[in-house]
């Protein structure tokens, strides 16, 4: 349990506040330090808490981390990082407001979001000219240039997750899959169609949920096991239901493979289910302790030390969400470098410049086009988690834009079914 | 097919049973003191982390945590009749927002005591084998979920015989029929009004402590709750214990079968319009009274 | 006559002038949505009145916003026809729903109405077409006005000009709703509260006077939606959820629902409060449930009866003054 009244923040409101006064006073003759601020515009209360807060906590350690090296050196200058956050609730009209202070009063030079609400702010940033993430590229179309996706593009690289079932037990001829009716199910489940019907799957029964708060997931988990499937995919549910389905699907006896996006309660619902039940579970999101990670390709400085920081100080607080943040700062740092500058459209080109950009699992290119309209998200290699004895491990890494390179039809086919393209996301 | 269809009664009679017990106790804080409680999905929630927290963090036996869980809600529950509502008395708009402000709070409550991230919280259920019930292979209850419809079976039981065969339930009652009438055959609306709050305050523990295994435990867990919780308590009748129990067991039943055979979003917009439907016929519920003139 | 209250009206409107020049960008965002909110919250009250508490408003707000975009986006309608038509779209959504809704009253009206608006907002959810399901609508046009000697029409969608268009439409909206207030029908809707049974008895419909107050409130509610859509440039289905009918519930109960200006008395205060304890974060709802609470507990009537009870007071002591009544 934590003990102080966000006195960080508070402290670190106050800083700024001195911050301010100081950039008045004359410099003197030493070599610039100055500040950059960043902005986060994520919920950090109310239902949609979990896919903000601990997002911010993992910025503060990457930031700490950094500056306790002394910052960033950007272009001669040697910048500390400081964030600012603001509470959007995940509504838009909140991240209109909140988008609005961060770039005019607090002067922060790219905001990370979680996405979702983007099309509130949508208008200001083209208009102010500020680079944005978004861990949800199903915000992007033609008319977001700013946005970009240099993390988590879910749901693309679901795709690698059954390439490799497909390789591994290519036994496996038949899926159920259950979705949330909502923009986080809808474009996965386009995306696990394809992917599946890429490898000759067939897909024997679908079941919807509106809503994680009032699904009956005892009485899904039974209409899916009637289908008798070989894999259930549980697409991309929520946290909760994804736990509430496995644990039933133990309980009904369930015995085939398991492949859903996330898996963040693996501890928890292992213990609920048993380590047998749970091995060969294949998900998305790694631990950042996993040996794997200390591959070459990977692009976050020191994962391991990283991972052992966070769950020090939250402990139990693990998520996807913990490092993407942190990750989509790795990329805008490195690209800060090259162009020599923090200012959001300087940064922005030398993203784009070479088509390519450090992307935390590997060599990420710049992709999107066809099928977000914008070519900002940046796609690489993506692990491919499978549980084993009861941990969560890398089993390898497939490249998005390989499979990209040979399906990309398939998934617009999909796309456009579930009217997931950008012109038909009205 | 048939297996399919014994499953789903099965799976109904569960959420049937932990529905119940929230709309009993709904039921009892609106009939008595004339209040919208707000709160009670977070004292459902509530009880849920109480058994969360003495069974991981304190390491408790399960049933032990619940019965704590109960009275540590049942106590919140009083603290606020004392505290919240009775200076609200005669102003049920006062009260809501009495209901609201203790919303907050207990969440942010539950948020901080779960570590102030958000994260889920889940609780090892105690027991772990599967039954099979009706001697078919393919239709089983976990002995997690037996055990959710015999607490809510035994509760629900204790409290008909208090209502009935005690002469305090008896007043009880006639409190949550006609608070008014009640009050001018001598019956202290005070003494009652605590006795619900702590009763219904109690119930809604009670069905977060048992379901506590079977769900993540997180800040938000009240919101669903309530709702259907609203639902149900209306197509009872307010003020009818027995109207919330048949009601949750119709309400769960529909929507479990659609759930299963059609999908859960048409079950949420099907669930939605029938109530409509049936307050068109009877404005009033299944079991309610007229209002009087 | 006392000179006080124009006095006081022209003060009032000179701060409302003076806002967009004093306060700083994102603070204006703030105002327009206070604006809008206030919208919300008197229209709120001429359902109240009638002794009815819906929690369709919020959604019948909605319902605005999203016709009013859609007519904008699919009928390439301006702003000036859309928002209007959207409003009758609404009141004429909410005459429909009179029909069931009013057979119920109190607790059942109260989640009567829910589940009429809820069903309404699963519709946007899963109806992509038009409704763009649960990520809403965007892209929604600000308002422009063409002008003879203007070659190009003015945007009125930046922060300066659309604060004194949401002024000048929640102005004439709220000067529409105090003299409904003050006509017959609105004592009749106040005698229905008092006496349901009562005025029944001596020949008045309260089915539909009920309607008419559902039907006005449910237009401008509307209009404040659109308002909404207008500025922020995209609807979505969760704005319009339980959990802002909520906030609206609070603003008004803890404003005071006797007197006009009491619901307004409520949104001003505590969504300035609201942004007072920003910085507390996930802290935030702990603090204004805390206040909620306090307030409630020691103005059990409202923020307004402090007013009522300062005016009575300066009465006593300048007696030369007219005895006005003040509120009902």
């Amino acid at each position: 349990m934590r003990t102080s009244l966000s006195r960080r923040r508070l402290l670190g409101t106050t800083a700024a506040g001195l911050g301010l006064a100081a950039a008045g006073l004359p410099r003197l003759g030493r070599a610039a330090e100055q500040t950059v601020r960043i902005g986060f515009l994520a919920p950090m209360s109310g239902d949609y808490v979990d896919w903000g807060l601990p997002g911010l906590y993992g910025c503060e350690i990457w930031a700490e981390n950094v500056n306790a090296q002394g910052g960033l050196k950007i272009g001669g200058d040697t910048y500390k990082i400081e964030f600012v956050g603001y509470d959007d609730e995940a509504e838009t009209d909140k991240a209109l407001q909140g988008a609005k202070k961060l770039v005019l009063e607090d002067e922060v030079k790219f905001i990370l979001m979680l996405g979702g609400n983007y099309s509130g702010v949508q208008n200001f940033v083209n208009q102010e000219k500020m680079l944005v993430s978004t861990l949800l590229p199903s915000d992007m179309s033609p008319d977001t240039p700013y946005l970009i996706a240099p993390c988590e593009t879910h749901p693309f690289y679901n795709v690698t997750g059954v390439e490799w079932l497909a390789k591994n037990r290519p036994e496996l001829k038949t899926a159920a899959m259950v979705y949330p009716d909502d923009s986080l199910g809808l474009p996965s489940l386009a995306t696990y169609r394809a992917a599946f019907e890429a490898e000759g799957i067939k897909i024997v029964t679908e079941k919807a949920y509106p809503d994680e708060a009032s699904a009956d997931f005892t009485a899904l988990t039974t209409a899916l096991l009637a289908a008798k499937p070989d894999i259930l995919c549980l697409d991309t549910c929520g946290a909760g239901a994804v736990s509430q389905i496995t644990e039933q699907a133990f309980l009904q006896g369930y015995k085939g493979q398991m492949i859903s996006c996330t898996l963040d309660y693996y501890k928890q619902v292992t213990e609920k289910t048993s380590k047998e039940f749970m091995e060969g579970f294949i998900f998305q999101f790694p631990n950042f302790d996993d040996p794997m990670m200390q591959k070459d390709q990977i692009n976050f400085p020191d994962p391991k030390g990283f991972y052992d920081a966070y769950v020090k100080k939250y402990p139990d607080a693990w998520s996807a969400v913990s490092w993407e943040y942190p990750a989509i700062m790795v990329t805008w740092a490195d690209a800060a470098q090259k162009a020599g500058s923090v200012e959001p459209m300087k940064v922005l080109e030398a993203m784009k410049a070479s088509g390519t950009s450090p992307h935390v699992f590997g060599k990420g290119e710049w992709w999107g086009t066809e099928v977000l309209g914008v070519d900002n998200a940046l796609i690489a290699d993506w692990p491919v988690v499978v549980m084993r004895d009861g941990m969560p491990t890398i089993a390898e890494f497939r490249s998005i834009p390989d499979w990209m390179s040979k399906h990309t039809d398939l998934l617009i086919k999909h796309m456009t079914d579930l009217k997931q393209m950008p012109d038909q996301r009205a | 097919m048939l297996e399919l269809i014994l499953q789903t009664c099965v799976n109904a009679l569960v959420a049937s049973s932990f529905t119940a017990l929230v709309a009993v106790g709904l039921v009892l804080i609106f009939g008595v003191m004339g209040i919208v409680n707000f709160a009670h999905g977070e004292l459902y929630m509530t009880g849920a982390f109480a058994v969360w927290y003495l069974t991981s963090a304190l390491g408790w036996p399960f049933l032990l945590a619940v019965a704590a869980a109960i009275l540590l809600v049942a106590a919140i529950g009083a603290v606020m009749e004392r505290l919240l509502f009775r200076p609200m008395r005669g102003n049920p708009l006062g009260g809501l927002i009495m209901s609201v402000g203790t919303l907050f709070i207990l969440q942010v409550l539950a948020l901080e005591l779960g570590g102030g991230t958000g994260r889920a919280k889940h609780v090892t259920p105690p027991w772990r084998g599967v039954i099979e019930v009706f001697g078919i292979e393919g239709v089983t209850v976990p002995v997690q979920r037996l055990a959710v419809i015999g607490i809510s079976v035994a509760l629900l039981g204790g409290l008909w015989l208090f209502l009935h065969r005690t002469r305090m339930g008896w007043a009880l009652r006639a409190c949550a029929q006609d608070p008014e009438a009640a009050a001018l055959q001598g019956i202290s609306i005070d003494r009652f009004s605590l006795l619900a709050m702590v009763l219904g305050a109690g119930l809604a523990g009670a069905a977060g402590a048992v379901m506590a295994p079977l769900l993540p435990v997180e800040p938000s867990m009240g919101h669903s709750v309530i709702v259907t919780a609203f639902i149900v308590i209306i197509v009872g009748g307010i003020g009818s214990v027995e109207g919330a129990v048949i009601a949750a067991i119709l309400y769960t039943f529909f929507d479990t079968f659609v759930t299963t055979f059609l999908d859960g979003t048409i079950a949420s917009i099907l669930g939605l319009l029938i109530m409509m439907l049936v307050l068109v016929i009877r404005p009033t519920g299944i079991m309610g009274v007229r209002e009087k003139v | 006559m006392s000179a006080a209250r124009p006095l006081a009206a022209l003060v009032l409107a000179l701060a409302l002038v003076a806002i967009p020049f004093l306060v700083k960008p994102y603070q204006l965002d703030i105002a327009i949505f206070l604006l809008i909110n206030i919208l919300v919250v008197v229209s709120y009250r001429l359902v109240t009145i009638t002794g009815e508490w819906s929690l369709a408003h919020v959604v019948m707000m909605g319902v605005g916003g999203y016709a009013s975009a859609l007519l904008a986006k699919r009928a390439g309608l301006e702003f000036w026809l859309s928002m209007p038509l959207a409003a009758l779209f609404t009141a004429s959504v909410a005459f429909i729903l009179s029909f069931p809704l009013f057979r119920m009253k109190a607790f059942y009206f109260l989640i009567g109405s829910f589940a009429a608006g809820e069903a309404i907002r699963l519709t946007w959810i899963r109806f992509y077409d038009p409704f763009g399901g649960p990520k809403g609508l965007k892209l929604i046009p600000p308002p422009e006005l063409s002008l003879p000697w203007l070659e190009e029409p003015l945007n009125l969608g930046r922060p300066v000009s659309y604060y004194f268009l949401t002024m000048l439409i929640v102005g004439l909206s709220l000067l529409v709703l105090w003299r409904i207030e003050r006509s017959r029908i609105g004592l009749t809707l106040q005698a229905i509260h008092w006496r349901d049974v009562l005025a029944e008895s001596i020949g008045v419909n309260t089915w539909r006077y009920r309607t008419l107050a559902h039907v006005v409130a449910s237009f401008f509610a509307a209009v404040a939606g659109a308002l909404l859509a207008h500025y922020v440039g995209a609807v979505t289905p969760t704005r319009f959820g339980l959990h802002i009918m909520l906030y609206v519930l609070v603003w008004v109960i803890v404003g005071g629902t006797r007197t006009f200006y009491g619901p307004i008395l409520g949104v001003v205060t505590l969504s300035i409060l609201d942004e007072f304890i920003r910085e507390f974060d996930e802290y935030r709802p702990l603090i204004y449930g805390l206040i909620l609470i306090l307030t409630v507990r020691f103005l059990p009537h409202g923020l307004e009866s402090i007013v009522l009870r300062a005016i009575a007071a300066w009465r006593e002591r300048s007696p030369g003054v007219s005895r006005m009544p003040v509120g009902e």
